[in-house]
Formats: structure tokens, C-alpha cells, sequence
């Protein structure tokens, strides 16, 4: 590589001064526990006079120039420099910390936009390599969009900034009504779990209530109080999982631009991720239980190096049509359409291998229920046969044109989709009584998130695609 | 698809007949214990049966079909008892790879050679530590990434053409 030439000596950049109140802010948030903790033993430890008023309020105060002398001091000893080869990263006052990013390692540039910053009208950005640390290699809390341009055009894989009138690729809002619809489906182990934890206690309760009461009377009393508890909870939680969806998902834009997929999304504190396409392995279209019903599905990607970001990175689209899911997929990654529709399922004689083990589970909890709930026992056998049989209904699969698609169900049906070339692994497994019914798994590995898995095909389709991949 | 052809160590036999002492030696020492302080029959019995079984047949079979080699498309790797796993790796998906001595492979001059890929990692154990050794140094060298894959694809493209 050639030497940088001299002339050009990178200039300094600093933050938008606006970081002063983000360092600032970030200070006080750590401090703020042991801080009201202090001012509010002050003011409740002893009688409520003014004396103590004072006191609280120079505490407060005390703790107030400390936070802003910190932002002030990482504000001032904050800088970087753009090279021709690598950004060159100085903060720190007391221990320095220089950092240095070749420009050609820098694998994303994450944008992001806090209350804060969105009241500045500045960027906070993280600088991702292939380290895959958290939060990103370096971290930039208020950049102007100017900056994060230049940081951007700074990549010697950045191609030339399009001309302003020309479209920028094709691009997609969630809708508002379809936000509603996605909001309201969200829930799923969200709504599940602490009903059936609710439920368990009620019984629990119930139950310990009548050994020690009149059986007689417990019984009217909490009947309609199960119900309404249980639906109380159910309403709970699925208000919780419907407001938290909104809030994540809320104003979410997808955006194509040549190799990369830009998403925005989030209506309190605003996200956006840059995936470069060449890092996505798989699309998962998740299927949720109270969408399916619905005919609609999330869409989620594996992306290598992002296992440890938060989900912001990973969802696709919070709500498509599985019918449009690979016409959406055509238009912002043509790289990995395909169609979760029309797969193929295992051979028949696989089905009682789907139901043997739910219906095994379902048989060990009647069995063990039978003596504390009677005659609803049976009800798990029923749940049990119930789920094999979902399960066994979900499980499909297709290898065509060098697409692999893997559908499976646990409690979301999901389809992995992907070109069979972008796997980190594949494996074929087959046990004991496989083997005599000639049947084999096949496991193909996307990244950590992901790992396509079809159980009980026909063994000599297993080889056959265990040897094309 | 007929199987990998390499073999580990036969020393291998000998670490997991050890191991498969330690264990159900364990618990037959635990049944003995209990059964010598009053408790039931002699349950100790069948954990010492079936360690006996263990020892003398799981090794011999595990050994026969732990089987790997690496070829044009990646590692190849074949192991399992009750379930056969055979498992490809891409050298195109191979990020690193190390080798690692536990205890037992220190003890017999054995080790462990890992491959990591982005989705998780594969191993191929109880090799002789030297064999170990010159596979790493191998497998990082084959190891390559998709452009040279695809330059070195363009190459041979050009050399038909020529």
C-alpha cells in the first residue's frame, strides 16, 4: 500500500458542541441513583427545615457541575481525524485512548438519533468493524449531518454520493394502519408466559385455599375471580407487547441504496442501522401465532458480526404479507428472494415421528397432573397432540436454483431463507431408528441466529442435498 | 456419499474408555455408599453393569465412526453413536482455527484441533498433538476469503478460456 503523502495532513474534527450536554446528561444519568439517594436522606433523614432544604439543593447542585464539568472535559478532549487510511480516534483526559480504524475495515456506520440529539438536530454514530464489540469501536455521540456524510464518503467502499434528484433506491415506510396491525400482533411468549405463570398460581393458590377452607365456598368465590384475573393478565400484557411495538417500530423505513440496506425506525429515541448486503446471510420470515392466522409475517435477517446488536439490526420489516414476502424481497434484497410458499414436506411415514415426542410430553403431564387437577389432565395429552401435529404440518422444505427454504415451527412458524452458498456449515444426522425407517435430518448453519433445520426427510434426499450444498 | 477416510489417534480408544470409567465409577462409588449406609438393595449394581458395557463397547464404536479429512470444499467431519453426524465446513467459512490440550489429551500427547466459523465452532478431537499441530497450520492456510474464492474461480475460468 503506498505511503500517505504528507501534504495532506488529516484535519482535526471535533463534535458538535451540543455533546457537552449529551457527555452531560450521560454523567448525571450514572450518578443519578447515588445522587437522590443523597439529596432525598437529606431532606427525609432529619426534620424538614430549610436547613436541610439548603443542604439538599447544594448537594444537588454539587452534583449538577460535577456531571457538566465531565461533559465539558470529554467534550474538549474528545476529537478525530479522517486520514486517507484510517480514522484516527484521540478522547480522554486523564488516561488517553487513541483508537485507529483502517478506513477498509470499517465493516457499518451505525446512525443514531436520542431525544437528545434529535432536540440538536445531530447524530449519534457508531463505527462497527469486524470485531463485532458492542456499541462499536468507536463512538461518536454528536455528529452533524454534514459529518456523518463526510464519515460515510470517507469509506473507500462508499460509492459516489448519487445526484440529488436521482432516486435513491427503492424505499418502504410502514404504513400507519399496518403498524396498528403489527402493534397489536406483536405479543407472543410476551402474552403466553405470564398467563400460564398466572394461571399456575391461581391454581396453586386455589388449591391450598381449599384444604384449609370450606371447599364449598371457595369454590363460587374464585371462579369468576380466575377469569377475571387471567383475562386482566391477558389484557396486560398484550397492551404492554402492543405499546412496546409501537414505540420500536413506530415511523420504520427500509431503504436499498446499491450494496447497502438502510433502516430507520423507533419514534422516542430514533435508530437507524446500515447493513452492507454482502453481510446478509439468511431472511427469516416469522410467522407469529397471532398473526398467522392473518396470513402475515415479520421478516428478520442474519447478518454475520451482528450477533450481540440489539434487534434494531435484525428486523427486515415488522409486517408483510407472507404473499408479498418475496415480492418485497425482489425489491430491497433481490440478493436472497424467494418465495416461503409452495414447500414441499417431508415423506407421510415422518408424521408420527413429529408427534411421538409432544404427545410423550403431553401423556407425562396428564399422568402426573392426574391426582391435582382430575378430570383437565387430560387436556395436556390434547395440547400435546395438538402442538406435534402443528409442528408437523409446519415442516417443509425446498432446494432449488441454489435457494435453500426451510420452514419449522416452535411457536412462531418461521422460513429460513437463503442462497444455499452463503452457509457456514452443513450437517446431516441421522439416529438408530432413522436409520431403519431410512430417514435422515438435515441442519444448514446461516450464523448464530440461524440455523435451518428439517427433521425426518427421506434419507436419500437428505444425501442428496447434504452432498449438492 | 462414503465416509471420511482419516481416523483419530488410536490412543483416542484409551482416553474415552478412561473417561467412561471416571463416570460410571463415580456412580457406582455413590450406590455402594448408599447401599453400605442402609439404604434399599443393591441398586450399585446396575451403574456398575453398565459402566462395564460402556467401557468396553462405546469407546470401540465412537472410535470407528469418528471419522474426518479435508477435501477441495472444506473439512469434513463424521462423528456420533446412536445419531451419525456428518458435517461440512466451506473453506470459505472458516474464520480461524486453534488447537487446544485439555487434561487427558496433555496426559497422552493428544490434542484438539477447533474450527470457528461465523455460526458457531467444530472440532476434531484426541488428534496426536503433532498431527494436531500441522492441521492448523494446514486449515488456516486453506482457509480463504469469498473474493479470492471467486478471483481464484475467475482464474480458472481464464485458463479454460486460454
Amino acid at each position: 500500500m503506498s505511503e500517505p503523502t504528507p501534504t495532506s495532513a488529516p484535519e482535526e474534527r471535533r463534535l458538535h458542541p451540543s455533546a457537552l450536554v449529551i457527555f452531560s446528561a450521560d454523567a448525571l444519568r450514572n450518578a443519578a441513583f447515588p445522587l437522590i439517594v443523597i439529596v432525598g436522606a437529606t431532606l427525609f433523614g432529619g426534620s424538614l427545615d430549610t436547613g436541610a432544604l439548603l443542604r439538599a439543593a447544594i448537594y444537588g447542585g454539587v452534583g449538577l457541575a460535577i456531571a457538566v464539568t465531565v461533559g465539558v472535559v470529554r467534550y474538549q478532549s474528545t476529537r478525530y481525524y479522517i486520514g486517507p487510511e484510517a480514522i484516527h480516534y484521540v478522547t480522554g483526559a486523564l488516561s488517553k485512548k487513541v483508537t485507529d480504524v483502517r478506513l477498509d475495515r470499517i465493516q457499518a456506520i451505525d446512525v443514531h438519533q436520542g431525544p437528545l440529539q434529535r432536540a440538536f438536530g445531530v447524530f449519534s454514530v457508531d463505527i462497527q468493524t469486524g470485531a463485532g464489540k458492542k456499541g462499536g469501536e468507536i463512538s461518536l455521540p454528536a455528529l452533524t449531518p454534514a459529518a456523518v456524510e463526510e464519515l460515510r464518503a470517507a469509506r473507500p467502499q462508499a460509492t459516489a454520493p448519487s445526484p440529488v434528484d436521482a432516486p435513491a433506491g427503492p424505499a418502504q415506510r410502514v404504513a400507519r394502519r399496518d403498524l396498528l396491525i403489527a402493534a397489536v400482533t406483536a405479543g407472543q411468549l410476551g402474552i403466553i408466559l405470564p398467563v400460564l405463570a398466572g394461571a399456575g398460581q391461581i391454581v396453586q393458590q386455589l388449591f391450598e385455599e381449599r384444604r384449609g377452607e370450606d371447599a364449598v365456598r371457595a369454590l363460587p368465590h374464585s371462579a369468576p375471580a380466575i377469569v377475571l384475573i387471567a383475562g386482566g393478565l391477558v389484557v396486560l400484557a398484550w397492551l404492554l407487547s402492543t405499546v412496546g411495538a409501537l414505540v420500536t417500530f413506530g415511523g420504520f423505513t427500509v431503504t436499498r441504496d446499491d450494496g447497502r440496506l438502510k433502516i430507520r425506525r423507533g419514534f422516542v429515541s430514533r435508530v437507524e442501522a446500515t447493513v452492507p448486503v454482502s453481510r446478509v446471510r439468511a431472511v427469516r420470515v416469522v410467522e407469529g401465532i397471532l398473526r398467522r392466522p392473518f396470513g402475515l409475517a415479520s421478516l428478520t435477517i442474519e447478518v454475520t458480526g451482528y450477533a450481540d446488536e440489539a434487534a434494531a439490526a435484525r428486523t427486515l420489516f415488522p409486517i408483510v404479507r407472507v404473499r408479498d414476502v418475496e415480492g418485497f424481497l425482489s425489491r430491497f434484497l433481490p440478493e436472497l428472494a424467494d418465495d416461503p410458499r409452495g414447500l414441499t414436506p417431508p415423506p407421510p411415514r415422518a408424521a408420527r415421528r413429529y408427534l411421538l415426542l409432544p404427545v410423550v410430553a403431553g401423556a407425562a403431564v396428564t399422568g402426573g397432573a392426574w391426582f391435582v387437577v382430575g378430570a383437565f389432565a387430560p387436556l395436556a395429552l390434547v395440547v400435546g397432540v395438538a402442538y406435534g401435529h402443528a409442528r408437523w404440518r409446519a415442516a417443509a422444505w425446498r432446494l432449488a436454483d441454489g435457494r435453500l427454504a426451510v420452514r419449522s415451527m416452535r411457536l412462531a412458524r418461521t422460513t429460513v431463507l437463503a442462497p444455499a452458498r452463503f452457509r457456514e456449515s452443513h450437517t446431516l444426522v441421522q439416529n438408530v431408528l432413522q436409520r431403519r425407517a431410512d430417514l435422515a435430518d438435515l441442519e444448514v448453519a446461516f450464523g448464530k441466529q440461524t440455523t435451518a433445520r428439517i427433521r425426518h426427510l427421506e434419507a436419500a434426499d437428505a444425501r442428496a442435498a447434504w452432498s449438492a450444498l | 456419499m462414503s465416509a471420511p477416510s482419516r481416523h483419530l489417534s488410536p490412543v483416542a480408544r484409551r482416553v474415552w474408555r478412561l473417561t467412561q470409567l471416571l463416570s460410571w465409577g463415580a456412580l457406582t462409588v455413590v450406590g455402594v455408599l448408599v447401599f453400605v449406609m442402609g439404604g434399599g438393595g443393591p441398586w450399585f449394581l446396575i451403574p456398575l453393569v453398565l459402566g462395564v458395557a460402556a467401557t468396553i463397547a462405546i469407546p470401540k464404536l465412537r472410535w470407528a465412526r469418528w471419522r474426518w479429512d479435508i477435501n477441495d470444499e472444506g473439512i469434513d467431519i463424521q462423528h456420533g453413536t446412536l445419531a451419525i453426524t456428518r458435517t461440512l465446513v466451506p473453506w470459505v467459512r472458516v474464520q480461524h482455527v486453534d488447537t487446544r490440550r485439555g487434561l487427558f489429551e496433555q496426559a497422552f500427547g493428544l490434542s484438539t484441533v477447533v474450527v470457528h466459523t461465523a455460526a458457531g465452532s467444530h472440532t476434531i478431537p484426541l488428534l496426536p498433538a503433532q498431527e494436531a499441530d500441522e492441521l492448523r497450520t494446514r486449515i488456516a492456510g486453506l482457509a480463504r476469503t469469498e473474493e479470492e474464492e471467486d478471483a481464484a474461480l475467475e482464474r480458472a475460468d481464464a485458463d479454460v478460456g486460454a
